[in-house]
């Protein structure tokens, strides 16, 4: 039962919507202020951590540390962002080609994917990171072997998600398209489809993260570029504020895949809503 | 097929039951033969291809010559899986009580947890992989590195299940243990508690697989035990024969860890009645 339907409290909700209505809702200020100040607190405690028991830098560079390494070192660091960024994306977008065409297939018949499905989610207790020496032996060091290992990390969460999403369509909608004599095709393409499209967002999300650290991974074992190696680089030299200052480019980085992911399914939904 | 009770009897309870069980049973059984036929299928044309195709073993190893090396090296393999099985327990039960008893923590206050949940969210986004350098800078290469590194990666799936799952009672469920004079801690371990626990299991599932992924990075990097430096020491070597055989060890040890857990949630949730 909602307040309004004990009948209490409905006046001041009332004013709390027409207030959230021009896009100021009570928590607004508070939901970006308090995680700010907190954020804010932890560097400034680290900060002082670090110059009140003087840790060696190698140990812990203070923020400050590592943002003067970030601006001095920018362009070191954005030349080993490219490769990295190049492999991640195109890993994403073969993972995402091959995700959806494998679930569209294992999807035809309920046979076959009983069959394979079982097999596709003993496949994930194995972690993907685990094969990557295997796409190494046969890809070699270059950027081939990030960018499959990049499809392979991607391509699970994708295909899993998609054979969930196909397999989720209302029984009566797919009743009701045989009714109407669809083929099985326009079953799938008008119907099915659209209906798996918030777990195919759902497995993009998971899918550009992993994309991302596979290539780190792949950077790591053998690579003589990209942020992976940069950050080992600065591991072997015992610069810890070039590593941190790295990750901290790559964490954005992530975030913004992540971000355009989200723009993507926004963008989708009200396209599909219309 | 002989059917223990005469059949003019068949509307007794005993028919029902024994039909029930026949058909339980064959439908287990069918649903159980589909992978393994498939399974079967697979192997075999890839058998066939690498015989057929003189395909080299360094590229793909046939199914019976990876079989083949793990028998013979399977003291070796057994070995080496000790450590990565004990390191991921280790990190994973590490990350699962401080996710959850911190968790737990956040969760009390609302401004606490609005506070931090974007940082969680934040470090739940970000590649944590590429701070495993970090950790061995810090901690050596001991498997305490190693296993503190699987804390780390396992821990933040767990935190943010069981945030968002001591979130998902009914505010009316509340409400009412407000009015039947309930106090805090009551409330939370009748009914907030078990109300997250599908959430929190879930997260574990996920702690589960990163905690693994945490101790196969750390072995990668330091090189000095376990399957992630089996599958290292193979691929350095093109034995990939080798390499297939610590995967399936590998898969192994993730189907043995993932059972615990399962068994774990069955008497959980039966000890809660969660459904």
């Amino acid at each position: 039962m909602t307040d309004a339907a004990l009948g209490f409290r409905t006046g001041s909700r009332a004013a709390i919507t027409r207030l959230a209505d021009i896009g100021i809702g009570p928590g607004t200020l508070r939901a970006v202020l308090l995680p700010t100040l907190f954020a804010a607190g932890i560097l400034g405690l680290w900060e002082f951590l670090v110059w009140f028991f003087d840790y060696p830098r190698v140990i812990l560079p203070a923020p400050s540390l590592v943002w003067t390494a970030l601006i001095d070192q920018f362009d070191l660091i954005w030349f080993h962002t490219v490769p990295t960024m190049r492999d991640s994306i195109a890993g994403f977008f073969v993972a995402v080609v091959l995700g959806v065409g494998c679930a569209a297939a294992i999807s035809i018949n309920r046979y076959v994917r009983d069959s394979l499905y079982p097999l596709l989610v003993t496949i994930q207790l194995v972690p993907k990171v685990a094969w990557t020496p295997l796409f190494i032996v046969w890809a070699g060091i270059g950027w081939e072997s990030r960018l499959s290992i990049a499809t392979f990390i991607g391509f699970f969460p994708i295909l899993i998600a998609m054979v969930t999403g196909l397999q989720s369509t209302d029984k009566s909608l797919v009743r009701l398209c045989k009714a109407l004599t669809a083929s099985s095709w326009q079953t799938f393409w008008m119907v099915r489809l659209p209906a798996s499209v918030p777990y195919f967002f759902s497995g993009c999300k998971i899918a550009i993260t992993l994309a991302v650290i596979g290539v780190i991974v792949g950077e790591f074992i053998s690579s003589s570029e990209g942020l992976g190696f940069l950050i080992l680089l600065g591991a072997s030299n015992y610069e810890t504020d070039l590593i941190l200052a790295s990750i901290t480019v790559l964490c954005l980085m992530g975030l913004a895949f992540y971000g355009l992911v989200q723009a993507a399914e926004y963008l989708t939904q009200r396209r599909m809503s219309r | 097929m002989t059917v223990l009770v005469n059949p003019a009897d068949s509307d007794l309870p005993g028919v029902r039951l024994y039909e029930v069980v026949a058909n339980r049973a064959a439908e287990w059984a069918f649903r159980l033969a589909q992978p393994v036929l498939a399974t079967a299928v697979i192997l075999g044309i890839w058998e066939a291809a690498v015989r057929v195709g003189d395909i080299s073993p360094i590229i793909l190893p046939a199914p019976s010559r990876v079989a083949t090396t793990a028998i013979d090296l399977f003291p070796l393999l057994i070995d080496q899986a000790g450590p990565t099985f004990w390191a991921s327990l280790g990190g994973i039960v590490a990350a699962a009580v401080l996710g959850i008893f911190l968790g737990t923590l956040v969760s009390y206050s609302r401004t606490v947890m609005e506070t931090i949940y974007p940082t969680v969210i934040f470090f739940q986004l970000i590649p944590k992989v590429a701070l495993a350098p970090v950790f061995l800078l810090w901690f050596g290469k001991d498997i305490e590195a190693t296993i503190l590194f699987s804390v780390f990666i396992a821990f933040f799936p767990v935190l943010v299940a069981t945030i968002s799952g001591l979130q998902a009672t009914a505010p009316m469920y509340e409400r009412m243990c407000h009015s039947l004079m309930a106090s805090r801690p009551q409330v939370f371990m009748r009914v907030k508690f078990p109300f997250a626990l599908p959430f929190i299991f879930s997260g574990l599932r996920i702690g589960v697989t990163f905690g693994i992924i945490g101790v196969i990075l750390g072995e990668f990097m330091t090189a000095e035990r376990g399957l992630g430096y089996v599958i290292m020491f193979a691929a350095e070597n093109f034995e990939t024969a080798l390499l297939l055989a610590a995967i399936l060890l590998l898969l192994g040890v993730g189907i043995v860890l993932f059972a615990i857990l399962l068994v774990i949630e069955a008497v959980v949730m039966s000890v809660y009645r969660v459904q």
